[in-house]
């Protein structure tokens, strides 16, 4: 299995389109720290004043968990079989004496890592552009803590580092079940952009059922974009479950299908 | 039926029972039967479609029968594919496909440790790896990225990679495509020299005249159907002399008691001798006859036309 997960995580590191998401997600976070008209993208007409370094994880997070990482990670879950196929580069591998389900069950490990491999680079990004404001004690909040951005008083560095860190680590949670999706539909379409595009339009659609009834409200993945929110914290139990019975879902899904899948 | 030494028979390198493969309600394969023996070289031929590649694709598990089964060494390469593809070697694209941003012995390295993943499998060390790229003229090659390989060497690079584990069966589709001379020599003497060690070879190509001269059973395929099995070592125990005299020469070879068949083909006469050891024997008969001969040499069979025929009657 160590075997296979490396040659997965090489060839993660190796493919032009993951090197692209991580130069974006690692330059993009300087931006936020030199955006006059930073609070169009919040609160139009209230003035967004950054104080400490340790806002900008909570303004990157923000403003890239809605489109552009899960952009980057289905086009990466459906590159890991369509670009296989693609380049013919599967069938040699499944004709080494190697289980299926073990392939799958390792891309499906990578997959679902990545996207705490590109909020990690975020964070890097963010903490090296918030650089200039500082990193000491201040007055406000992260954005991932009690507060939001104003905060509730005078927050400690290592609270805020401890606030960082959880809400990083939530968004990467929100993020598992679309890794594994792409990879299921990488598994039903043998292609890249087939299995890409299906996955965003799977989470467009969902993200227009906002319109049905409350009850279908808790099912829909687009929901718990933002759980890394403070304002989301109630229900964080349940939540996380929830996100993981769908990345354990699609996750075998995609080991079913690809058990008998022609290759 | 063979049989070993302690008398068990033999278990098949390679057998496919009853084999379907349909896609929709289009039939791809149908009712294909094969045995491949240890140390025996089939070739499976056919024209373009007639379904050889998803043949290939069948027999190595990357694809699933409709209908039959496929073992490998006894094993169901379906059911119990793990251990089924253990002592396999293959190659099923040509060229073979590799990751062209890691170099020729990083690739092989990857499928060394895939190799060694198999249950009771061994580690293959770079000695092996060094081995096949020298084996294969890569050794130039071994530290750059495939990526600028030419379409020869990642064939070679794919044979390269099928060897590696010590295969007991090698399967391998159009294995000579895009070489030159001297690279389809190579691979030539390459399968030749794993089936005299005892593995099973079975290669899909077109190059029928090629194949004639090194494989010991050919299956044309069409539409679907295995039509025919030429065993060629049958036909290949026939020997031609270029004489003076054909038809006298005929008679004389005819009265030798190992001679099993003898025919005329002016300027030749030819006679199924039973081995290459009866020849100095039938010629020294033919001097004393006073029948001058001028050639001795194998008459090997016309694989093209057979092929001809038959696909045309299919």
């Amino acid at each position: 299995m160590l075997t296979l997960l490396s040659l997965e995580f090489r060839k993660l590191f190796g493919a032009r389109s993951v090197r692209l998401a991580l130069l974006v997600t690692l330059l993009l976070p300087l931006l936020w720290a030199f955006a006059p008209r930073l609070d169009q993208l919040f609160a139009p007409g209230q003035a967004v004043a950054l104080v400490s370094g340790w806002q900008l994880p909570f303004i990157s997070i923000f403003t890239s968990i809605q489109f552009l990482l899960p952009l980057f990670i289905a086009v990466m879950a459906a590159e890991m079989i369509g670009a296989e196929v693609a380049h013919g580069t599967l069938a040699p591998l499944l004709l080494r004496p190697v289980d299926r389900t073990r392939v799958i069950l390792s891309k499906l490990i990578v997959a679902i890592t990545y996207p705490f491999v590109l909020l990690l680079v975020t964070l890097l990004g963010s903490l090296i552009a918030g650089l200039p404001l500082g990193y000491g004690n201040f007055q406000g909040g992260t954005g991932l803590g009690a507060g939001g951005l104003v905060g509730v008083g005078t927050l400690t560095s290592e609270a805020a580092l401890g606030e960082v860190l959880r809400g990083t680590l939530l968004a990467g949670v929100s993020l598992m079940p679309i890794a594994a999706l792409a990879l299921l539909f990488g598994i039903l379409y043998l292609n890249t952009a087939a299995a890409a595009l299906a996955t965003f339009a799977t989470l467009i659609v969902m993200r227009l059922f906002v319109v049905l009834p409350q009850a279908i409200q808790p099912v829909l993945l687009t929901n718990y974009f933002q759980l890394f929110l403070p304002s989301n914290q109630d229900t964080l139990g349940k939540d996380v479950i929830l996100l993981l019975i769908y990345t354990v879902g699609f996750g075998l899904l995609s080991i079913f299908a690809f058990d008998r899948r022609d290759v | 039926m063979q049989v070993t030494k302690q008398g068990a028979p033999a278990v098949p390198a390679i057998e496919v029972r009853g084999l379907y493969k349909t896609y929709g309600s289009s039939a791809v394969l149908e009712d294909v039967h094969l045995t491949v023996k240890p140390g025996e070289v089939y070739a499976l031929t056919g024209p373009n479609g007639a379904g050889k590649t998803t043949l290939i694709r069948t027999m190595t598990g990357l694809a699933f029968p409709s209908d039959g089964e496929v073992r490998l060494l006894g094993r169901d390469v379906h059911t119990d594919g793990q251990r089924a593809r253990a002592y396999l070697g293959a190659v099923v694209e040509a060229p073979a496909k590799f990751y062209p941003q890691f170099t020729g012995t990083q690739n092989l390295q990857i499928h060394a440790n895939l190799s060694a993943m198999a249950p009771g499998g061994r580690r293959i060390n770079r000695d092996r790896i060094r081995e096949v790229l020298a084996l294969l003229e890569l050794t130039r090659m071994a530290d750059r990225r495939v990526g600028e390989y030419s379409l020869g060497q990642r064939q070679r690079l794919g044979v390269a990679s099928a060897m590696l584990a010590e295969p007991k069966v090698l399967i391998l589709d159009e294995p000579t495509s895009g070489l030159d001379p001297l690279g389809i020599g190579l691979i030539h003497r390459i399968v030749t020299s794993l089936a005299t060690s005892g593995c099973a070879v079975v290669l899909s190509t077109h190059h029928l005249r090629e194949i004639a001269t090194y494989a010991h059973t050919v299956g044309i395929l069409t539409g679907g159907r295995l039509v025919d099995t030429v065993d060629l070592r049958a036909r290949q125990a026939a020997y031609r002399f270029r004489v003076d005299d054909p038809v006298g020469a005929a008679a004389v070879l005819e009265r030798l008691p190992f001679v099993r068949r003898v025919s005329t083909r002016t300027p030749y006469a030819i006679a199924h001798l039973g081995g290459e050891s009866r020849v100095p024997d039938a010629l020294s008969h033919l001097h004393n006859e006073g029948i001058r001969v001028f050639e001795a040499s194998p008459d090997h069979f016309d694989l093209y036309e057979y092929y001809r025929e038959r696909v045309e009657q299919a």
